[in-house]
């Protein structure tokens, strides 16, 4: 029987993480779990997709939600929630797959064919990436990074104690910046293989 | 002044605390009450009086704690222990009603007898929430209603959402009909001498009339949403009979029996003289001796958080209540309406409702006895009608947002583990609009009647 693998990207907006997460996800032949989440969820559970989205990664907001026994009244929690329900029963059923942020390196932390990746990049890199991508002026590059970070920050700290792109959260931190993306895919692929004949 | 400055500030942090969820709201209430005890009680007022008073424990010693002879007689200001024994006893005979599958069993009962039709269950549901929320807390009534309103939508392919929202708002309706409906009416109830029959001739009529207008309001906004995908070629089959889904058949009937005997020591407590706490301290003898081994699991599911934070957030208000703020606040409502009964009846009515609609409904119910009472006293109104205006505000004013009730936070959460998200804007436009009419309709109903 194969082993398991998934493979948990993190990674902060316009290092490549996303990049290189497709990348691992076609390298290993697994599927990749990143917006299209929200579309499992939704055809799993007969569910229009539409009241999902525009809650996928945001934060709870403190003030217009409540708890009751365990219970939230917050649509981010509660969508955080049908996630974690679902990256839980995918792995549990023994699933193979690369999972793109979702606090996944927390989530799936128990088990053993988990390797959690956090790409991060320098600062030029990124902001030239992102005017590239979305033909934006360079401060407003700046800015959407910014507010993005933020945001996946905000949203991984409200629901895990462990801290959003900190080292120890990992098993590994990688600077795309350094090898480029494709440098950055091998090294990973190097990385995995040997954690896989290790377990 | 000293003594009032501390109570207002622990006051204050208490709330803001509490609507932050920075930390769980009972040690929040917890270490106000302490602080209260220490700052206002120590430091402000150098008073040790203040402190027992305000502990009240001897309260419970007393006779009318337990039995009252003739009329019912309100108990003194501080933790009011009689709320708190009676919802730990309705606590552990709900939990005692679950283990045995009653609620399922109950709403299975009800979908079959209707025939599984949509439109049937929808309007058997609504009613059934509204009943059952007078009578249990409407947590518990939500819990079950809502996961098998799904498990029905999931076969009759409607979508569960209206239906969900529906049985919420008949859940805190349900539970402003009578004394032991929703924690802000146990503490009227309790602190101002009222009855059960008291509670269900006012507001019970009140939610009675306005149970009327919220079924056909609900048919109309959602009737076409219910029936859009609602499918013909239905698998029954597939369904748990009402049978099935009771899990201990001994434990069901004694579990019924002691419900209904519940409702009848309830019902008749006016005339019995058991007080309410006697009432909640027997059905949970009862349900405990009668569960055998299941006995500690019982008492282990008591949601005792709930009750720590009661007991902190009575010896904050009787810190606010001791240093005269409350007061001050009665003469500040008094001044705003000129006496006028009419117009203050409104501004207690709109008030408690707003800002239940927002904050927890309990702590400001129990900040607004003091206050009608000192209104009552100096204005001459019948303290009752203020307690009727009190007690419709805070339980139906909750209804208007997804955070202003515990039973609109877990219907929301239950639906939305399920997929189907709710959203501030979804249930405000079809919430807020059935929140206004039944605030008005009750405001109607106190002026036609009682002036």
């Amino acid at each position: 029987m194969e082993k398991q693998l998934i493979i948990s990207v993190g990674r902060e907006f316009g290092s490549g993480g996303h990049e290189i997460a497709e990348k691992l996800a076609k390298h290993y032949g697994v599927q990749l779990l990143d917006h299209n989440l929200l579309d499992e969820i939704a055809a799993e559970r007969s569910v229009d997709v539409k009241h999902l989205k525009g809650l996928d990664e945001k934060h709870k907001n403190l003030l217009s939600s409540r708890t009751v026994r365990g219970y939230s009244s917050s649509p981010e929690e509660n969508l955080y929630l049908l996630q974690f329900d679902y990256l839980q029963k995918k792995a549990a059923g023994g699933e193979s797959f690369v999972v793109v942020g979702r606090c996944s390196e927390t989530i799936l932390k128990e088990y053993d064919g988990l390797i959690s990746i956090f790409v991060l990049a320098d600062k030029e890199q990124k902001v030239d990436r992102i005017m590239r991508k979305y033909e934006l002026t360079e401060g407003n590059a700046k800015k959407m990074i910014r507010e993005k970070d933020l945001k996946r920050r905000r949203y991984h700290n409200g629901f895990c104690k462990e801290k959003w792109g900190d080292s120890k959260n990992y098993d590994i931190s990688i600077n795309s910046s350094r090898l480029g993306i494709d440098g950055t895919v091998a090294s990973l692929v190097d990385y995995i293989d040997k954690r896989q004949q290790m377990n | 002044m000293l003594s009032q400055v501390f109570a207002v500030v622990i006051f204050i942090a208490m709330f803001v605390f509490i609507v932050t969820e920075i930390v769980e709201r009972h040690i929040v209430s917890l270490i106000c009450a302490l602080l209260t005890i220490i700052l206002v009680f120590g430091v402000g007022m150098h008073s040790m009086e203040a402190v027992i008073d305000t502990i009240n424990l001897k309260s419970i010693i007393t006779p009318e704690f337990w039995y009252t002879a003739g009329e019912a007689s309100g108990s003194s200001s501080g933790i009011n222990w009689e709320t708190i024994v009676f919802i730990f006893g309705m606590m552990v005979m709900v939990e005692g009603m679950a283990r045995v599958g009653f609620f399922r069993w109950l709403c299975m009962r009800i979908a079959k007898l209707v025939k599984y039709k949509v439109i049937p269950v929808f309007i058997t549901f609504m009613v059934l929430s509204t009943v059952l929320a007078m009578f249990i807390d409407s947590i518990t009534v939500i819990l079950f209603l809502a996961a098998v309103t799904i498990e029905l939508s999931q076969l009759l392919k409607f979508n569960p959402v209206p239906m969900i929202l529906s049985e919420i708002f008949c859940a805190n309706l349900g539970g402003s009909a009578t004394m032991c409906g929703d924690p802000p009416n146990i503490i009227i109830g309790t602190s101002l001498g009222y009855s059960f029959t008291d509670f269900v001739t006012n507001t019970g009529l009140i939610a009675g009339i306005s149970l009327i207008a919220v079924l056909i309001y609900f048919y109309l906004i959602f009737k076409k949403d219910l029936l859009a995908n609602a499918s013909c070629s239905v698998d029954y089959s597939s369904l748990p009979s009402p049978e099935s889904t009771i899990t201990d058949r001994k434990g069901f009937v004694v579990s019924s029996v002691i419900f209904a005997a519940a409702i009848i020591l309830l019902i008749t407590h006016a005339q019995t003289g058991l007080t309410v706490s006697s009432i909640g301290f027997i059905v949970a003898i009862v349900t405990l001796a009668t569960s055998g081994k299941y006995a500690m699991m019982l008492l282990k599911k008591v949601d005792y958080k709930t009750l720590l934070f009661f007991i902190g957030l009575f010896v904050v208000i009787g810190g606010l209540e001791q240093t005269g703020i409350l007061e001050i606040m009665a003469g500040f409502i008094g001044k705003i309406s000129g006496g006028n009964s009419m117009v203050m009846i409104a501004i207690i009515i709109w008030l408690s409702a707003i800002a239940s609609a927002f904050v927890d409904n309990i702590p400001f119910a129990t900040t607004m006895i003091p206050i009608i009472k000192s209104l009552s006293a100096a204005y001459g109104i019948d303290l009752s009608i203020l307690a009727w205006t009190l007690a419709m505000g805070t339980d139906i004013g909750g209804s208007a947002t997804p955070i202003g009730a515990s039973a609109n936070v877990v219907g929301i959460a239950t639906a939305s583990r399920e997929g189907y998200v709710i959203k501030w804007g979804l249930y405000c436009k079809k919430m807020l609009p059935a929140t206004l009419m039944v605030v008005l309709i009750s405001m109607l109903v106190v002026y036609l009647r009682y002036l």
